[in-house]
Parts: structure tokens; sequence; C-alpha cells
């Protein structure tokens, strides 16, 4: 049995990525095609596989100093109000 | 059967930096928006520095709550959409792939009964909404993101509180142990935030989310009992939700819009490799350690003969038991543990009031020593403290300044009592009927000599006087 | 003056006053107003190069310390910050954006006097290896600009085998160094994941992309990762390059050499013809060059392109959350708008594959499915890095060609999803293991290159470029048209 998305999956999925689909039919007949390709991802027999993962060791992270960053950023930033990054109301 | 759980915020104030970049982790001086940099702000391109002390730190607080820690560490990435969350994720730790988290199944006891820690993480603050004029009308937030990759370590316990006096207690213990660590400044505006879980029997879990400081956290807790309890005699159904606290009306209101449900999308934070924490490394934080407050406590009694009372004061407030160790020289140690339960607690009861004292250990042995010596007197140590607190001058100077030196001639003492016997007619007879309200004149005598009368001997005088045993 | 020479040649003729620094910039440049307008390399040419190019030039008069770029000029995709110029990730949503501050690459060259002169094309932050997702149009083949350059550093291949600058610094995720390098006919460089710094690439799937040199020659490409590999405390990532001079010994041959060539590449079924042949005459050349080649399978090789698209998605989808239009990026006005409908309009601005691949990267790692994707497509990770590892325990390389297929036409591909992410099948291998791969230029056939792929160990980039010059010597190939 084919997992296939179906359309109402991919809308909510597009509101979770916070994307308002404006072609949902291409869009949905290539993501679906490619999900189905992924099946191929069950036959790869690696479920009982540990995930390896990059390692560093603690002496190698940063030192705890404060190093004041020197530029005025919110001046780069683009929409602010006096000191404040200006956003779109919540709710 | 009432079940309450907790997840407490609580950032690491002692930290010079912030968790992945070298802006301040204490933002509280700051003008909005100018202690960011590329990095907390997320600006593309700009990759995560993990603050090393901030992983030595929160492993310091996973060992004292007994939790198990893991041989590495690594951080995750919560997905999510916030105007306060510069990059739209917070970088944080879960519990996958083999234990990462920096502790996990911890416990402390609460009043006797044993708290579990369900796991301890090391993740970023958000930055702070500014929400303009009445939120109903609001047109637009401002954000504020100086607070944004502040270090943070979430503390989650399982659901094994009964009372709000349980968590009451379990907040006191967690911010003595957290400020005797020397990780964090509980007192400290926003340092400690906390969500709580509460069910009772038969009901549903209820969150409670928002709660700004431990003192509203116990009035939220009781407040949504009784709520729900007063739901279950109605017989009406106590429903799964996430309920915000109310700060300004001290209750809690439904969420009002239903949250989106939760979709986080966890995946592992690939700009941090896992940080190895061996062994070694184990042993030399719990050797740098400090001494617990329990086996502080318990120092003070068998060593100093102190209260259980008195040691458990000293021994939970990190200020003051380094105080009373650098005054004490063992002979004193009673004096100077009393001293400063009752006397100077009272007088440096904030952190403001402490940071501008000029009060020394050095004074402090000194009064102990002068009061046990009869120099001066109980009542005139009090007066040179508040002295010295203000100008830091040596002990003898304030004496001397404050004309604080005991008064212990017979003459004059006789003097003062004919005085108090002639105003006090009537608590002179009650004396004589009744010796043992003979204090109270005692008491009058001090007053008349601003406390600097020989306790012992004004007390001899005025027996004499009154013709009483 | 020939504008096609290498960067060590160029290094020379500078030395030898063949001519200054400003001269050859000044040609570099109209040579890009020549031919730019058709091939579309670029996005941004910097004007200020001249300026850059004279500082250099009285440096070297008065025998002040130059470093060891000698002012080439050098292009870079426009995925890197260079500060107080834009950096588009030929993207909409970046269209205004100007980096407040330089990427680490970028320091190192200017340090050793490289002229930065111009930002390159790609597929939209990244994705893709034609450049038909870039939002300002896509790059075209010098060798026949009918067809596709490759991608997603399509812009640096096009630049570099164009003779518009000297060498380019491109971005590769799975294949986006190599593929245009293959398309182009020029050498690209994928190093160790953590060589080099990574800080100031706008991350697309951080967790396997690395930064690296597309050049005319093997030996620039080593010359280049002399400049840009090593340990940067702005990455947490980066390993130490132990201060290995990559150049060092280059000629040394691969006689006695072993090479794996890898079974599932040589077999696959949208390998066409012209490339097998060329890739079965390269094992021919090694061999005659004194290796020992034998085939070799990994067994996970099958689900390395499903394993690659469901990573990239995920941490694309994560990278990506950024642009939400608040703090950066285009005039958009978000009065009267509730935040999640404004950021919802603000996102859609981003192009139909990049949007693809946000809204795979919501599905796969979600609660319901991570089981079914992202946590299979992990292990098939960690499984491949364990086959790799037995695999060098035999072999010092594997080869393959470097894409299944030759340039395509524009269009050609765009409409399938599948046979699409197959164009990758030969590269994401080294992405995901993070071991470091090489294209070098081998063929030319029916006016169209083929790139041949050489692989080694994790940070074994010194006898991976012995490696890849020993083959490139044995190749003669014709001008590029342009």
């Amino acid at each position: 049995m084919k997992n296939l998305v179906n359309e109402e999956e991919i809308s909510e999925v597009a509101k979770l990525m916070k994307i308002d689909l404006a072609d949902h039919n291409d869009h949905i007949k290539r993501v679906q095609k490619m999900l189905e390709y992924f099946d191929i991802l069950d036959n790869a027999g690696v479920e009982s596989e540990e995930i390896t993962v990059q390692e560093t060791d603690l002496d190698k992270l940063r030192d705890d100093k404060y190093n004041p960053y020197d530029k005025n950023l919110l001046k780069f930033l683009k929409s602010y109000q006096g000191k404040y990054v200006k956003a779109p109301k919540l709710n | 059967m009432t079940k309450i759980g907790l997840e407490i915020h609580c950032q690491l104030t002692k930290l010079e930096s912030k968790l992945f970049c070298s802006c301040k982790a204490d933002y509280r001086e700051f003008e909005p928006n100018t202690n960011i940099c590329p990095v907390c702000m997320g600006i593309p391109g700009s990759l995560p520095l993990l603050n090393k002390s901030a992983v030595e730190k929160a492993t310091l607080i996973a060992m004292a709550l007994d939790c198990k820690t893991p041989g590495k560490i690594a951080f995750f990435r919560k997905n999510y959409f916030y105007p306060d969350l510069p990059k739209n994720f917070q970088i944080t730790q879960l519990n996958a792939y083999g234990n990462t988290s920096i502790g996990w199944e911890g416990r402390i006891l609460v009043e006797d009964k044993q708290i579990k820690i369900r796991r301890i993480q090391l993740e970023e603050d958000p930055g702070r909404l500014i929400y303009e004029g009445a939120t109903e009308k609001t047109k637009l937030t401002l954000v504020d993101y100086n607070r944004a990759g502040t270090p943070l370590v979430e503390i989650v316990t399982d659901p094994d509180f009964e009372t709000p006096h349980q968590v009451r207690e379990f907040l006191n213990i967690l911010s003595d142990l957290l400020e005797n660590l020397n990780v964090s400044d509980p007192g400290l505006e926003g340092a400690m935030r906390a969500d709580a879980n509460v069910s009772i029997e038969g009901g549903s879990k209820v969150e409670i989310k928002n709660i700004g400081s431990f003192h509203d956290l116990e009035k939220a807790v009781h407040f949504e009992i009784t709520r729900q309890h007063s739901l279950a005699e109605r017989k009406i159904e106590i429903i799964q939700e996430t309920r915000h606290w109310d700060d300004r009306r001290k209750i809690t209101v439904s969420a009002r819009t239903k949250e989106e449900e939760a979709e986080y999308r966890y995946h592992l934070e690939a700009d941090i490799p896992w940080v190895r924490i061996n062994d070694n490394t184990k042993n030399q934080l719990r050797a740098q350690m400090p001494e617990s407050i329990s086996s502080k406590k318990e120092r003070y009694i068998s060593k100093y003969d102190i209260t259980p009372q008195v040691a458990g004061i000293l021994a939970s407030d990190r200020y003051f038991s380094e105080l009373f160790e650098k005054a004490n020289n063992e002979t004193n140690a009673k004096d100077v543990a009393n001293m400063i339960t009752t006397d100077i607690m009272g007088l440096l009861d904030t952190r403001e009031k402490r940071e501008i004292s000029k009060l020394e250990a050095g004074h402090l042995s000194d009064l102990a020593e002068c009061v046990k010596s009869n120099k001066i007197t109980r009542a005139s140590a009090k007066l040179a403290l508040d002295e010295i607190i203000k100008n830091g001058k040596p002990l003898s100077q304030i004496i001397e300044v404050l004309d604080l030196g005991h008064l212990s001639d017979e003459s004059t003492l006789s003097d003062i009592i004919s005085q108090v016997l002639n105003e006090e007619v009537k608590a002179a007879e009650d004396a004589k009927q009744n010796p043992e309200t003979v204090n109270f004149l005692v008491g009058k005598v001090m007053q008349k000599t601003h406390g600097k009368a020989d306790p012992e001997l004004t007390l001899t005088l005025l027996k004499k006087n009154l013709d009483i045993e | 003056m020939d504008l096609g020479i290498s960067a060590l040649s160029y290094v020379n003729s500078i030395k030898n006053a063949e001519f200054t620094v400003e001269e050859f910039i000044s040609k570099s440049l109209e040579r890009i107003n020549q031919v730019d307008e058709k091939l579309h390399a670029f996005l941004r040419v910097n004007d200020l190069v001249i300026k850059n190019a004279r500082e250099i030039d009285t440096k070297i008069k008065s025998n002040q310390n130059v470093g060891k770029c000698y002012g080439m000029p050098i292009s870079v995709k426009d995925n890197i910050c260079i500060e107080g110029s834009k950096t588009t990730c030929a993207s909409k949503v970046l269209e205004n954006f100007v980096a407040p501050y330089t990427s680490t690459v970028i320091s190192k060259l200017n340090s050793e006097d490289a002229i930065i002169i111009g930002k390159t094309n790609l597929d939209e932050f990244a994705m893709g290896f034609s450049t038909e997702f870039s939002a300002y149009g896509p790059s075209r083949n010098p060798w026949n600009t009918d067809y596709v350059p490759g991608g997603s550093s399509g812009g640096s291949g096009v630049s570099v085998s164009a003779n518009e600058c000297i060498a380019s610094l491109g971005s590769d995720t799975g294949g986006s160094i190599r593929n245009p390098a293959s398309f182009c006919s020029v050498v690209g460089l994928k190093p160790t994941y953590g060589l080099v710094s990574r800080y100031g690439l706008v991350s697309y799937a951080n967790s396997i992309e690395q930064i690296g040199p597309l050049t005319k020659t093997v030996e620039d490409s080593a010359f280049l990762l002399n400049i840009i590999s090593g340990i940067d405390s702005n990455d947490n990532t980066t390993v130490d390059n132990k201060n290995q001079d990559y150049l060092n010994n280059i000629d040394a041959g691969i006689s006695g050499k072993k090479i794996g060539i890898v079974t599932e590449m040589t077999n696959s079924e949208g390998l066409s013809t012209d490339v097998l042949n060329a890739t079965n005459d390269a094992v021919k050349t090694f061999e005659k060059l004194g290796a020992n080649c034998e085939q070799v399978s990994l067994q996970m090789i099958p689900y390395t392109v499903a394993a690659y698209y469901t990573i990239t998605s995920t941490e694309a989808g994560s990278n990506l959350a950024r642009y939400d239009n608040i703090r950066y990026g285009y005039e958009f006005d978000s009065s009267g708008f509730e935040f999640n409908s404004y950021i919802s309009q603000a996102r859609s601005k981003l192009g139909p594959e990049v949007i693809r691949r946000m809204i795979l990267g919501g599905f796969v790692p979600s609660a319901g499915h991570a089981g079914k994707y992202f946590l299979k497509a992990l292990k098939v990770k960690s499984k491949l890095i364990a086959e790799i590892n037995h695999v060098f325990e035999k072999f010092d390389f594997l080869i393959s060609s470097t894409v299944p297929i030759q340039p395509f036409k524009f269009g050609e591909k765009i409409q399938d999803p599948v046979s699409l992410m197959m164009v990758d099948f030969n590269t994401v291998t080294a992405n995901l293991t993070g071991i470091p791969a090489i294209s070098v230029p081998y063929k030319i056939t029916n006016g169209l290159p083929i790139g041949i792929q050489i692989m080694a160990n994790c940070l074994e980039e010194h006898s991976l470029l012995q490696a890849a010059y020993a083959l490139e010597k044995t190749v003669d190939l014709p001008k590029v048209p342009v």
C-alpha cells in the first residue's frame, strides 16, 4: 500500500511551513512523486542501524567571554520602530 | 489524587556570554536590540558557537540534582515560527539517539518526599515581545532580541507534587541550590520561570504557561486545583488544555485560540558536533562542586553546635554562609551565627543592600568578640552593625563615635534606675509581686541608655532596689 | 594576454611582470562584458576591482609583501557572504539582503590579495543542478548555450570555464561544485566535511555541505585549498588541515594505488553510454598509470538519493525558516497583517523548487512520518559511512563518472522530479559520508564535457589531488568555444 500524501495533507504541511501555495496541483504531483520514490528507503534494511554524528571535545568549545558586537545591527535590519524590531501583530 | 509536575526555566545568569555567541548573558542593562550579533540574530551564514562554561554549569546542576549525565551531549532544533525566535527554531536538547540531554533521571527530597527529575536540558532563551497598547487593539508587535540566546537550563520534574505547598518548598530548595552552585541568581527578574501541569483525580492534565515568578507559581497551581475541583463537583468535564496565568487578575485563563498542534520537526543541530564529556571532566566538575546545602548544614551543627534551625538558614544562603565561614574562628561561631540570622539578615534582606554593604567578615568577628567580653551589649552591636554596613569603618572607631561603650558605672546606673522606678510605679509593684516581670523594667532602663546599660548589672541593681530575689 | 591561464601561471606572469594586475583585471572585465550577457554566470560584478588591482600593483612595485593570489580575479557563488554587499542566494526573498559580515573563506582570500570580481549565479538557495531554479534566470553552458551548465554552482562553473575569471568558490551539498565542474569542463573539489569553514555560507543542508574551489587545473584547486582550509573559531565543525601543502608532490603519480570502481555507479539505470565509455576509458588510463582497479560494491548506494533528499529537505525546512521577511528581506509592508498570514505571504516569494523542498521538509521529519523517512535516511547515511570506512581499508580511491549524464537542454529534465533527482546519483555519496571528492575534466563528446569523479577517505585531499593530477595530465581537451 503506497503511502501517498493527499492534497489535504500537503495543504496542512504548507501551512505548517508558512507558505501560501499558489499552484497547488503542480506541487502536489511533484511532491507525491518524490515521496513515492522515497519509499525505496523501506528496502534498505537499516532499522537496527545506530545513528553516527560528528563529535568534538569539551575543551574545543568557545570560552565564556563577553565580546560585544562592534556594529549597530539594528540599523542594518529591515524594519524597526524606535529601538525595536517591528513584527506583525499576533492573532 | 492531585498530581503536579513542573518545568522550570532557569537562566544561567552567572555566565558572561550567551549560549552560542559572545553577546552578554545578562541582557538586563542594555538598551533594546543593542546586545545582539549576527549569530543570535540568525543572520544568514552565521553559525552557533557553543559556550563551554554553559555546558559545565548545566552539568553541575544535573549532578547536584542526582541526575545521570551522558558521555556526550547533542543539540536539536525545535522548529516553530514566532517573532521572538530569530531563526524560527530554538536550539535545545532532546533525549533521542541515546540519552544526550545534559542530565536525566535525577531526584530531590522535598519535605521527605522524593521528587523525580525527568530531564535537564540546555537551551537558548528567545527574545522578548512588547505588545503595543492594549492586546485587543494591537496593530503590531515590537521585538527586543537582547535576550535571544541567553543560556537556559530547563528542569522537568515528574508529576510527583501533591500540594502547592510542596511546589513552594521545592522552588525554595531549588533556588538555594542554584545559588549555592554559583550558576544562577534566582532573584534577578525573569531569571526563573515556570510552567506547571496540574491534574486532579479523574481529570485531564492541564498545562499552565507563562508564570513569571516562583511566587505566582504557587498561586497559579493553587488556583488551578481549586478551579478543577469546582468543575468536578459540578460534574463538568476537565478538558486537556493549555491555560495562561493572568498575572494581573491572578487567575488561569484558557489559551483563547486552540494552539496549533505541536509539530516541532525535531532534528539534530549539525552546526554543533556532539560534545564528549568524559569521566575525567565529570570528576573535575564534581571536585569543583561546592558543598551541598544539606552537608553544609550538617557540618555547622556538628562542628559548631549551632541549632539545626540556624544552621539550616545559614547553609541555604550562599552570601550569609560565606560571611559566616569567614567571620567565625570556632570559639565565636555560635555568636556569629546568631548575629547573622537575627540582625544582619534583616538589615541586608535584598541584593541591592548586599551589593552596597560595607560589612566585612572582620567586622563581624570583632563584634562577636566585643559582645562576648562585655565591651558592648547585643543591642549596641545592632546599632554598630547599622553603621558598619553604611560606612565600613573599623568597629573600634564606630564604638567611639556612637558612644556605644557599656554603661557599667554603678552610681550612674542607679540614678537611671531610680528615674525609671519613679515613672513606672505600677510595673515596679508588679515586679515585687511577680519577679519574672522585672524584665520589663530592664527594657525601660535599656531604652533610656540607648541600649548601653550592662544588662546583668542593671538586673542586679533593680532587684536590689525592689528588694526581690 | 591569455585569460585562460591557470592560477599558478597567473602568479608567475605577475611575478615576471608580463602584465600588471590592473591589465589582467581590466581584460577580465572586458571579457565579462562581452560574454556574460549570453552566459549569465554573474549576478553582480564588483565595480571596485580596478581600484583593488591598482592597490595590489602598487604593493608589487614597491616590493611590499603581497599575498599568494597576486590580485587574481576570483568569482564567488552568491550564497557566500561579503560584508557590505548583496548576498541573494539567487532568491527573491533575499533580493535586498546585504551581509553585515564577511565569511571566513573570503577573509582568507582577501588576506592573500585575491580580487573578488563578482558573485555568481546558482539555483535558488543551492537547490538544483542546472541553475534553472535561479530566480534571476539560468546561466548557460559555454560549450553549447542551449545546454545547462550544471549546478547549483552553475555560475561559478561557467565563469571559470568561459575565462571570465581565474577560479571560483562554490558550495557542494550533493554535487553542486562537481556537477557544474563536470558540465563545464573545469576542476571542482568538494573537500572533507569540516576542512573548510562554513562561516558565512548561507546554510541549505548544513550537516553535509562544504565550500570548495572550481578551477582550471587540479593544481589550482590544491593552491586554493591551501588558502581556504583549516580550523576556524567561528565554525565548531571545522577540522585541522595540519598545515598540509596540498601542492607539495602533487605529481607523485598513482603507481601501485588501489582504485575501486563503484559498481552501482557504473550500472545505474540513468547512466548514458557515452558517459559509461568515458568512465571505462578513465579506468584504463589509471591502469596504464600503474594503479590497480577493481569493481567494488556499496550496498547502500541505491538508497543514497532518497536519503539525501530526505535529509536535505529536513534541514532546508529548518535553515530557510528564518526567511520570514521580518528582520531582513524584501520590501513588503506588514501593516494590517497578522503574523502568520504575513510571513506565509512573504515566504510565497520563494521559488517553486524551494517551496517543494519546504513541503517535503515539513513532511518527512514530522512526528507521524519521521520513522518512515527521516530516521531511515539518517540510518542509511550511518550505514553508508560504515561501508565507506570499510572500503577504504582496502582501496585508496573510488572512481565513477561525476554525473551519470552529459549536460542536458534547458527544460529537458525540469518536468520530471525523479529523473531530476537521479542526476545527483554519483555525487551525493561524498556528501552523506563527508569524504572529499573531485571532478576532473576528461572528455568532450558531442561537443559537451564529461568529468570523472575521484573520491578518497576523509582528510585524504593530498593523495586525492595527486590522483586527480595524474589523470588530468593524460588528457588534452579542446578550448572552450565561447
